[in-house]
C-alpha cells in the first residue's frame, strides 16, 4: 500500500482538500517515514559514523516537530470551518537549511552559525506556508552550499543517497534532494548556485528547478553567490515542481533583484504537450572540459555512455510526441563556465562572509582575543570549515586591486560571452530558433563518498554542465531520466530562455507521460526496502 | 606668512533628511532613540537579509548634483567597499565607487572680502552610514541605529586657501542643503561631518605638496580652528627644515588641538567590486524631470539678484538669502508692498527676525503673512499709525492671527493727529507741570522731548508724535 509520504504533493493536498485524509496524518506518516530511514541528524563534533549510520539518509539538521504540528492542527481546523487553506494545504515540506526560519536553528551547516536561530523567515519559506505547506524542519547541505556532495558540511553524518547510502547525494541542496527521495516530506526548498539544485537532484533521481535569476526573492537565503543564488523547488514530478513553484515564485519587496513580471500559472499548460517545439541538442553539453594538474592543459573527456544515451533517448520520445529536435547548436562558451564561476562566485562569497566576524551573532571565539583583530582571527579559524576557507582565500586573492582586473573583470566578460551562447541558441530570429537545450544534468551519477571530496577543483567539475544557466540567468529543470548500469538515477536537464519555465515544465510532463511505463519508473530508492 | 599658500581640499559627509534609512524601511533619524532600538535584519546585517534601495535617496542625490551642476548619470551602481569594523554589520559598505550617481561639478563661494572662489567637486556619491562605537572601561559598545542612515559624500577638489575660505565653503553647503531641503545639516547632530586635507606651498608654486588629513571637525569653528592650527605647523615645520609627513591628524574640540592618530593604515584595498544584491539605479527621464521640476532658484543667484533686482546692499541680500523661506517671504511682502523695497528690507531684518529668533520660528511657519507685514508698513507710511505701533502690530497680528486693519479698528490704534485733540491733551499737559513749563521757557529746549512723551503717554501711544511736538512747541512759546 502507497503510504501518504510517498504520494506526490498535489495528490496529497487534493486529498487533504477533499476530507479524505488530514493534514496531521500527512504529517504523522512523514514523520514515521523520517524515523524509519533518516537515522541521526546532522550535529556538530558527532563523533565516528557507525554501521547503523551508513545505511540511513540524515537529511535533517533540525526536525521541527512541534511547529509541523501546530501548522498541521490549524490546517485542519480550516478545512473544518470550511475555509480553503491554499493550493498546498498540509503537504509536508523541507526546507535547506540555508535560508532563514523565525524561531528556528538557522546554520548554513557551519559550526560559525550552530547557535544562531533567526529572527524573520525567508520569503519563499513564507510563502510556502501561506499556500498551506507544512514545514517538517530544514535539510543539510555542504557548508555554506560551498560544494557538490554534502560531504562539507559540519553537521555530521551528512546526507547518504537513498539510492545507495554509500554515495553522496550530490550537493549543494543534498539533504533537500534526499529527503523528498525518501519520502520525507514531498517538496523541499532548495538553492542553486551552480548547479546546487539540479545536481542533487539528478544523483537522487528526484526533479530539481533552478528558475530564472530573481523569479523567486533571496530575501532570508544565506547568500553564496549573490548574483547567482536562486531558490527554487525540488520534488518527485514536474506537476509538483509547478506546483511549487507557482507558490513561491513572484515580486518581493524586499529583494531588490526579484523580478517584477507577473507569474503564469505553472500547472496550467502542463498537459499540452510538445508539438511544433524546437528541442536542441550541444555537442558542447556531451562531454566535460578541464584543466590538467600535470600538463597545463584543457582536456576533454566524453559522458559515460549511459547518461549519453538517457538524453539521446529522451530526445527520440520528446521527438515522437512532436517536438523537432535540432542538432549541433553551438555552445562554444560552456568549457569556460566552471573557471568564470570560480571566480565570479569567490569574489561574492569572501564579501558575503565579512558578516561572519564573531561581534553580532554566530560563534565567537571563547579564548581570549588580546585585540579585535586576533578576535576576528580565533573566530573565524575555529568556525568556518576548509570549504568557506578556501573561498575566502580564493575570493580575496582575485578581487585584490592589483589582480581583479585580470581574474574579476575577465570571468564577468565570459560570464557575458556564456550568456550570448544561449541568447543565440533561442534567438527567434537566429539559426537555431529553440524553445529548450536538452543536455545531461551531470557528467556522472552519483559518486562513492569519499571519492573526489577534498579535491574541491574536481568536486567542482560535478557542475559544468549545469553552472552556465546560473552565469546566464536562464531557468533549468533537472529531471529523472533512467537509471545507469549500477541501478543509479541519471538526470537530463532543460535549459529554456529567460522566464520560460511553464514551457520546460510541459517538455519535462510530456517526457513523463512518454515514460510513465518504463520499467526504470517502477524502481525505489534502496532505503525504502 | 605671506610667501606661503594653504591648499584644502574638504570631504564631506551630508545626512539626508529621508524619512527612511537607505536600504531598509527603519527610519533615517535615531537622535532620540536609545542604542540598538532603530534596527531590522537589513540594517543589522542578518544573514539573508538584502538591500532595497529608497528612492528618496537618490532624488536628494539628483538635486544636490544639479546644484554643483554635476554631470548626473543616467546610471549609476552600488559597489561594496568591504573591510572589518565592529560597527559596520555586514562587513562591507554599500556606497558608490567608479560609477557614481554625478560627476564633476562646481561651487561659487562668495568671500567676504566681495571676491567668488570656484571650489571644483571631485566625488559625489550616495552611501550608507556605519554604525557607532564607544570605548568604555575597556569594552566596547556598539550602537548600530545610524547603519544605513543615507549619505551623501562630497569632496571637493584642492581649491580652497585658508582656514576662512574652507569655512565659508562649508557655511555655503550647509545652506545650499537645508535651501534644498537634502539635508537639516545640523552640524551639532553630526550632520555633516567634514575631514579636511591641508598642505601648504610657497606661494608662485604650482605643484602639491605632501598632505595631511584632519578628522573630526564638527562645527564650522572647529574646522577653521583645526585647519589655522594646521597650515601654521606645516609652515613651522617647513621652516624648521623638516618634512611634513602624510599623517592623520584628530580634532581635539574641548583641547582645540590636532592629535597625530595613532598610526596610519598601511593602504588598504577595499576590493571594490558592484554589490550584485542591488541593480544598477537607472534614472528614467519623466523620474528625473518630476524630480527636477520644482528645482529652486539657489540661495547664491537670489542673493546676486536681490542686489540686482531691488538694488539692496549686499550685506542685507546675504541676510534675506540666509534662509529659503526667509527670502520667499522677503520676496512676498516686497511684491505685496510695491513701494522702496529697502524699507521693507528694513522691516524684515530689524522686526521679522527679531520676531523670528524670539519664537523660534521660520519664517514659512510666521502667521503673520508676508501681505500683512507690507499692509503694516503702508499703514505707517500713511501715517494710520505711527512706527512703534507698526512694530507691536507685527506681534498682534502673529498672535492673534487677525488682520492688521482689523486690530487697528478694534483696537483704535489709529493715530491721533487731529490737531484739536492733541492742543486738548497738550493744554492740560502743560496745566500739570508748571515747573517744567518754566524751566523750558527758561531755556531748556531738551525739554520738549519730555512734554512729547508725555502726550505719547497720555494718548495710549496712539499720538502723531511730529503732530504733538509742533502743537507743544506752539503752546509752551506761546
Amino acid at each position: 500500500m502507497t503510504e501518504l509520504c510517498d504520494l506526490s504533493a498535489a495528490d496529497l493536498a487534493a486529498r487533504i482538500r477533499a476530507g479524505d485524509v488530514s493534514a496531521v496524518e500527512a504529517l504523522d506518516s512523514a514523520l514515521a517515514r523520517i524515523a524509519a530511514v533518516d537515522g541521526r541528524p546532522g550535529a556538530l563534533d558527532s563523533g565516528d559514523l557507525t554501521a547503523e549510520d551508513a545505511a540511513k539518509v540524515h537529511a535533517f539538521i533540525t526536525l521541527t516537530e512541534d511547529r509541523a504540528r501546530a501548522q498541521a492542527e490549524a490546517i485542519d481546523k480550516k478545512l473544518a470551518a470550511g475555509e480553503i487553506p491554499g493550493p498546498l494545504a498540509g503537504v509536508p515540506f523541507t526546507v535547506k537549511d540555508i535560508f532563514v526560519v523565525e524561531g528556528t536553528p538557522s546554520t548554513a551547516a557551519s559550526r560559525m552559525l550552530a547557535n544562531f536561530t533567526a529572527p524573520y523567515t525567508a520569503t519563499p519559506v513564507a510563502r510556502l506556508e501561506a499556500a498551506g505547506g507544512v514545514m517538517l524542519g530544514k535539510v543539510n547541505l555542504d557548508e555554506f552550499t560551498y560544494g557538490s556532495s554534502n560531504e562539507s558540511s559540519a553537521f555530521q553524518p551528512h546526507p547518504r543517497n537513498p539510492w545507495d547510502p554509500s554515495r553522496v547525494v550530490g550537493g549543494s541542496s543534498g539533504g533537500s534532494a534526499a529527503a523528498v527521495a525518501a519520502g520525507e516530506g514531498a517538496l523541499s526548498l532548495g538553492t542553486d548556485t551552480a548547479g546546487s539544485i539540479r545536481q542533487p537532484a539528478a544523483f537522487c533521481g528526484v526533479v530539481g528547478v533552478k528558475p530564472t535569476y530573481g523569479r523567486v526573492s533571496r530575501y532570508g537565503l544565506i547568500a553564496f553567490g549573490s548574483s547567482l543564488d536562486c531558490p527554487g523547488p525540488i520534488a518527485r514530478d514536474i506537476t509538483d515542481a509547478a506546483l511549487m513553484l507557482n507558490a513561491i515564485a513572484g515580486p518581493d519587496a524586499r529583494d531588490a533583484t526579484a523580478a517584477t513580471l507577473p507569474v503564469p500559472d505553472y500547472t496550467a499548460g502542463l498537459e499540452d504537450g510538445v508539438k511544433g517545439l524546437r528541442i536542441g541538442l550541444s555537442p558542447d553539453f556531451f562531454k566535460i572540459t578541464y584543466y590538467n594538474h600535470d600538463t597545463g592543459e584543457m582536456e576533454e573527456r566524453p559522458l559515460p555512455d549511459d547518461i549519453t544515451a538517457a538524453v539521446m533517448q529522451a530526445a527520440d520520445k520528446l521527438s515522437d510526441a512532436g517536438a523537432r529536435i535540432i542538432e549541433n547548436v553551438p555552445m562554444p562558451h560552456t568549457r569556460y563556465g566552471i573557471p568564470a564561476y570560480f571566480v565570479i562566485s569567490r569574489v561574492e562569497a569572501a564579501s558575503n562572509l565579512h558578516r561572519f566576524d564573531g561581534v553580532k551573532y554566530g560563534h565567537r571565539t571563547a579564548e581570549k582575543a588580546a585585540d579585535l583583530r586576533s578576535m576576528y582571527r580565533k573566530t573565524r579559524a575555529e568556525a568556518f570549515g576548509p570549504q568557506p576557507k578556501l573561498r575566502i582565500l580564493m575570493g580575496m586573492y582575485v578581487s585584490a586591486a592589483q589582480y581583479s582586473e585580470q581574474y574579476y573583470q575577465r570571468a564577468l566578460k565570459v560570464r557575458s560571452l556564456i550568456r550570448r551562447d544561449f541568447d543565440l541558441a533561442y534567438d527567434p530570429n537566429g539559426t537555431h530558433k529553440l524553445d529548450a537545450l536538452l543536455t545531461p544534468t551531470t557528467p556522472t551519477t552519483a559518486f562513492p563518498i569519499g571519492d573526489v571530496y577534498g579535491d574541491s577543483v574536481l568536486m567542482q567539475y560535478a557542475d559544468q554542465l549545469t553552472v552556465t544557466a546560473d552565469h546566464a540567468g536562464i531557468p533549468g529543470i533537472s529531471l529523472p531520466g533512467g537509471l545507469d548500469a549500477a541501478g543509479l538515477p541519471i538526470g537530463i536537464q532543460l535549459l529554456g530562455p529567460d522566464f520560460s519555465e511553464a514551457t520546460l515544465f510541459r517538455i519535462g510532463r510530456t517526457y513523463e507521460k512518454e515514460t510513465a511505463a518504463a520499467a526504470w519508473r517502477a524502481a525505489r530508492p534502496k532505503v525504502l526496502g | 606668512m605671506t610667501q606661503y599658500e594653504a591648499i584644502i581640499g574638504l570631504e564631506t559627509h551630508i545626512q539626508l533628511n529621508t524619512q527612511t534609512k537607505i536600504f531598509c524601511g527603519c527610519k533615517a533619524d535615531s537622535w532620540d532613540d536609545a542604542p540598538n532600538t532603530n534596527i531590522c535584519p537589513v540594517c543589522s546585517g542578518l544573514p539573508g537579509s538584502l538591500p532595497v534601495p529608497n528612492a528618496a535617496v537618490v532624488a536628494k542625490a539628483v538635486r544636490l548634483a544639479k546644484a554643483m551642476q554635476a554631470d548626473i548619470q543616467a546610471e549609476s551602481y552600488f559597489d561594496r567597499k568591504n573591510y572589518f569594523y565592529p560597527d559596520l554589520p555586514k562587513g562591507y559598505q554599500i556606497t558608490q565607487y567608479d560609477k557614481s550617481i554625478a560627476t564633476g561639478g562646481h561651487m561659487d563661494v562668495p568671500m567676504p572680502d566681495g571676491s567668488t572662489r570656484r571650489v571644483g567637486i571631485h566625488k559625489l556619491h550616495m552611501e550608507e552610514d556605519a554604525g557607532k562605537t564607544r570605548n568604555e572601561k575597556g569594552r566596547r559598545l556598539i550602537d548600530f541605529n545610524r547603519c544605513g542612515v543615507p549619505l551623501i559624500e562630497m569632496v571637493t577638489g584642492p581649491d580652497l586657501r585658508s582656514a576662512d575660505e574652507a569655512a565659508e565653503y562649508l557655511i555655503r553647503l550647509r545652506q545650499l542643503l537645508r535651501w534644498l531641503d537634502i539635508s537639516e545639516a545640523d552640524m551639532e547632530k553630526a550632520h555633516l561631518r567634514t575631514d579636511a586635507n591641508v598642505s601648504i606651498r610657497v606661494r608662485g608654486e604650482t605643484h602639491l605638496n605632501t598632505k595631511t588629513e584632519i578628522k573630526n571637525v564638527n562645527s564650522i569653528e572647529s574646522l577653521r580652528a583645526a585647519v589655522e592650527k594646521e597650515i601654521a605647523r606645516q609652515i613651522q615645520a617647513y621652516e624648521a627644515g623638516e618634512r611634513i609627513e602624510a599623517w592623520t591628524l584628530d580634532w581635539d574640540e574641548n583641547a582645540q588641538t590636532l592629535r597625530k592618530m595613532r598610526s596610519k593604515e598601511t593602504e588598504a584595498d577595499y576590493r571594490y567590486f558592484k554589490d550584485p544584491d542591488l541593480l544598477a539605479v537607472r534614472l528614467e527621464p519623466a523620474w528625473l524631470e518630476g524630480v527636477l521640476a520644482d528645482f529652486p532658484e539657489l540661495p547664491l543667484a537670489r542673493r546676486a539678484r536681490f542686489i540686482e533686482q531691488y538694488g539692496l546692499p549686499e550685506y542685507d541680500a546675504n541676510i534675506l538669502t540666509s534662509e529659503r523661506s526667509l527670502s520667499d517671504y522677503f520676496e512676498a511682502a516686497a511684491a505685496a508692498y510695491a513701494g522702496d523695497v529697502k524699507r521693507v528690507s528694513n522691516w524684515m531684518m530689524n522686526d521679522v527676525l527679531k520676531l523670528l529668533n524670539e519664537r523660534g520660528l521660520e519664517a514659512g511657519q510666521l502667521k503673520l503673512r508676508p501681505e500683512q507685514l507690507a499692509e503694516i508698513i503702508q499703514l505707517v507710511d500713511a501715517n494710520t499709525i505711527n512706527t512703534p505701533t507698526g512694530k507691536s502690530l507685527l506681534e498682534k497680528v502673529q498672535d492673534s492671527g487677525h488682520s492688521p486693519q482689523e486690530i487697528v479698528a478694534a483696537e483704535g490704534l489709529s493715530q491721533v493727529s487731529d490737531s484739536g485733540a492733541l492742543r486738548e491733551l497738550a493744554e492740560k499737559i502743560i496745566a500739570s507741570s508748571p515747573d517744567n513749563v518754566e524751566k523750558y521757557r527758561a531755556g531748556k529746549d531738551s525739554l520738549i522731548g519730555w512734554f512729547v512723551g508725555q502726550l505719547m503717554r497720555e494718548s495710549q501711544g496712539k499720538a502723531d508724535p511730529n503732530a504733538a511736538r509742533a502743537i507743544l512747541e506752539e503752546l509752551l512759546k506761546g
